[in-house]
């Protein structure tokens, strides 16, 4: 599902023509098999949100190559990149990123909308996908008015509507108390088993990694791959 | 995206700064309007200057002179052959010295006209039928209200201009004249003495009665008899009222008007007039002519129209700048999500568009409303302020359709002009920027 090769990448900083280069992350490689849950785990500034950004197209990668369910995605033009993150990837945001000024069910149907779907089907998949998230009486609701725990609810059914194959979620349990974190973990699990969507997740809180079917680790911008859940347990 | 969720999604966001919208509406529908009213004027004067030429003459009308010489009734004959020619009239003045009919008398025009070639270039009656015979004249409209008694010496004496004027009425003919007949007098001049002749005077009969001018303030009272009566006219007369008749081998005219089918035949019949060392006039080569200096002044006026649109646009741009930066953090979530930057190009263009299709609406609707109102009070104001009457059929402002084509392009022309740079700058919106809320 995920092939990242060779992948490094730097960070330019200050005015142009006078930037510092800070490599952030150096020859990465990464496969994540469809059905799996893997967990990337790593020190505040290792590089880890910069790998997800990357292997989610917010960022281009210079050095390297990633494969995202069988499509070659670096080099991607932007408007590609957008068409191919509505079509095959589902994100979960620490900070939930809904937008403020929609209802709950719009910050749901949006992703619906934007792949042109009719009216009446987006309805019935909106209140669904918000039944199923368990959210059906806060479909009127704009993200300000929900708790922590239910805005993270919406942000799931909205990464869940168009039915991806791939989910991304970086630290999607950091703005959660520990009863939504446990009732999260859950449900992703469940998603995984049930439907055989595969999870990357960025995180650094070991209980969420606990999840994860296989956990690698990035110390200062390099991958230790291979470790199996078990053997980081141990 | 479809249109239809881009029209609600921009009409929800537009709903978000109803006042910041409003006002911008509003500036352009000021700037809209003043652009066409502006303009109105320019094409009020336009029309103004075209119904004036226009005021005696018809459009497929072309009238043809001779450099050297008057036009005889050869030319006329050369003149009729021309193809897409309708009719060739031809008339010439008659000496007369007065008309009456009893005690009433008029001093008018008598023109000898060929009266089928009239009819044909479109002459029409009100009443009776056209000369069959000699003695058989055709008036015109208002030539029975202009005979009038000889009023008595001093007779305006002690009265005010309304008076007199009211007592020149009273002396005017009353009645048709229709089938009466009317005294034609005719003075001549002895060619070798210079004296004057003993007036001689013929009985003609009205058997028609010319059409109403069009133009209110056109009076015509002039009296058209057959080239018969004209010839006798002559013998008895002379053409300069001399007495004598050379004899002419041609017949001559002293106009003599070609008439085509349809307006967009006359330059094609005037460019072959002229190849022919005709001289000719006609009212499409005058308003062509016209129409050049005009088009430069009005375009001149919307030029200056179109400063105050650029100004309304400066307010679109701002309004549209600053609805990107406080989107930025949505814009950024969409372009997460899978929102292509073409849509989110669109989704501003669109909301640019509509603040200018409501502006451009508003403004044209405005620019109607007080163009009519100008034009309406404009003759109140003239008579009350300035004691004069305001010419008939005047026009402060005209607004054709095509200035309001030309306004609404120009409006949205500059609207979207004005909300494609912030549109653009919404697809520029970095997602990770957007994402850590540091836009």
């Amino acid at each position: 599902m995920i092939s990242v090769e060779n992948l490094s990448y730097a960070f330019k900083i200050g005015k142009k023509g006078k930037e510092n280069i800070v490599p952030v992350l150096h020859d990465i490689n990464l496969h994540v098999a469809q059905g799996e849950i893997v967990a990337v785990v790593g020190r505040s500034g290792s590089g880890k949100s910069t790998l997800l950004n990357l292997i989610s197209g917010f960022i281009q990668p210079e050095v390297g190559s990633i494969q995202l369910n069988g499509t070659q995605v670096s080099g991607l033009s932007e408007s590609k990149w957008a068409e191919f993150r509505l079509n095959n990837l589902g994100f979960i945001f620490q900070s939930f990123q809904l937008i403020p000024s929609m209802t709950a069910y719009e910050n749901v149907e949006f992703p619906l909308v934007l792949q042109g779907i009719g009216e009446k089907e987006r309805k019935e998949r909106t209140s669904e996908m918000l039944k199923r998230v368990g959210l059906d009486p806060y479909q009127a609701h704009y993200p300000g008015e929900l708790s922590g725990g239910q805005q993270q609810r919406v942000s799931i059914a909205r990464a869940l509507i168009l039915n991806p194959p791939l989910i991304l979620a970086d630290e999607p349990t950091g703005s959660l108390d520990s009863e939504n974190e446990k009732e999260l973990l859950t449900f992703i699990k469940e998603l995984n088993r049930k439907f055989g969507i595969t999870f990357l997740m960025i995180t650094h809180d070991h209980e969420v990694a606990s999840i994860a079917h296989r956990k690698v680790e990035i110390i200062d911008g390099y991958l230790q791959e291979g470790r199996k859940l078990h053997e980081v347990q141990r | 995206m479809r249109f239809k969720d881009k029209h609600r999604f921009v009409r929800s966001n537009m709903k978000k700064n109803k006042t910041r919208v409003w006002m911008t509406i509003l500036a352009s529908t000021i700037g809209c309007a003043f652009l066409i009213m502006l303009a109105s004027v320019g094409f009020a004067v336009h029309k103004s200057a075209i119904d004036n030429v226009m005021e005696f003459r018809m459009v497929n009308e072309i009238t043809v002179n001779k450099e050297n010489g008057e036009m005889n009734e050869k030319d006329v004959k050369k003149l009729e052959k021309i193809g897409k020619v309708k009719a060739v009239t031809r008339k010439k003045s008659a000496p007369v010295d007065r008309v009456t009919i009893g005690d009433y008398q008029i001093m008018t025009n008598v023109m000898s006209a060929h009266m089928p070639s009239e009819k044909k270039a479109g002459f029409e009656l009100a009443k009776g039928r056209m000369p069959a015979s000699k003695n058989e004249v055709v008036v015109g409209y208002q030539f029975a209200q202009e005979l009038s008694k000889t009023p008595p010496k001093d007779f305006a004496n002690g009265l005010s201009e309304e008076e007199a004027q009211k007592k020149l009425k009273e002396l005017s003919y009353k009645g048709d004249i229709l089938n009466k007949t009317l005294t034609y007098h005719l003075k001549g001049k002895d060619s070798e003495t210079q004296s004057n002749t003993p007036e001689k005077t013929l009985e003609v009969k009205v058997v028609g009665i010319g059409k109403k001018p069009v133009k209110e303030w056109i009076s015509d009272n002039s009296v058209f008899i057959t080239d018969d009566l004209y010839n006798e006219v002559i013998s008895l007369v002379g053409e300069d009222g001399s007495g004598t008749n050379p004899a002419k081998e041609v017949k001559t005219y002293d106009e003599v008007k070609v008439y085509t089918a349809t307006a967009e035949d006359v330059k094609a019949v005037t460019d072959k007039i002229e190849k022919m060392d005709y001289q000719t006039y006609s009212i499409i080569k005058e308003l062509k002519e016209m129409n050049v200096y005009f088009t430069l002044f009005k375009a001149g006026l919307i030029l200056i129209g179109a400063i105050a649109v650029l100004i309304a646009s400066i307010g679109i741009f701002n309004t549209m700048t600053m609805a990107v930066t406080e989107r930025s953090q949505d814009i950024g979530i969409m372009k997460a999500i899978g929102a292509t930057p073409k849509t989110i190009k669109r989704i501003f263009l669109l909301e640019s568009g509509y603040i200018g299709l409501w502006g451009v609406g508003l403004g044209t609707l405005l620019a109607y409303i007080v163009s009519y109102s100008v034009n309406f009070a404009f003759p109140i104001i003239v008579e009350q302020f300035m004691h004069e009457k305001a010419p008939e059929g005047f026009m402060l402002s005209y607004i054709p359709w095509s200035l309001t084509v030309i306004a609404v392009t120009i409006c949205m022309g500059v609207t979207l002009l004005s909300g494609w740079r912030p549109a653009a700058k919404a697809t520029t919106v970095d997602v990770l920027k957007a994402l850590r809320r540091d836009v």
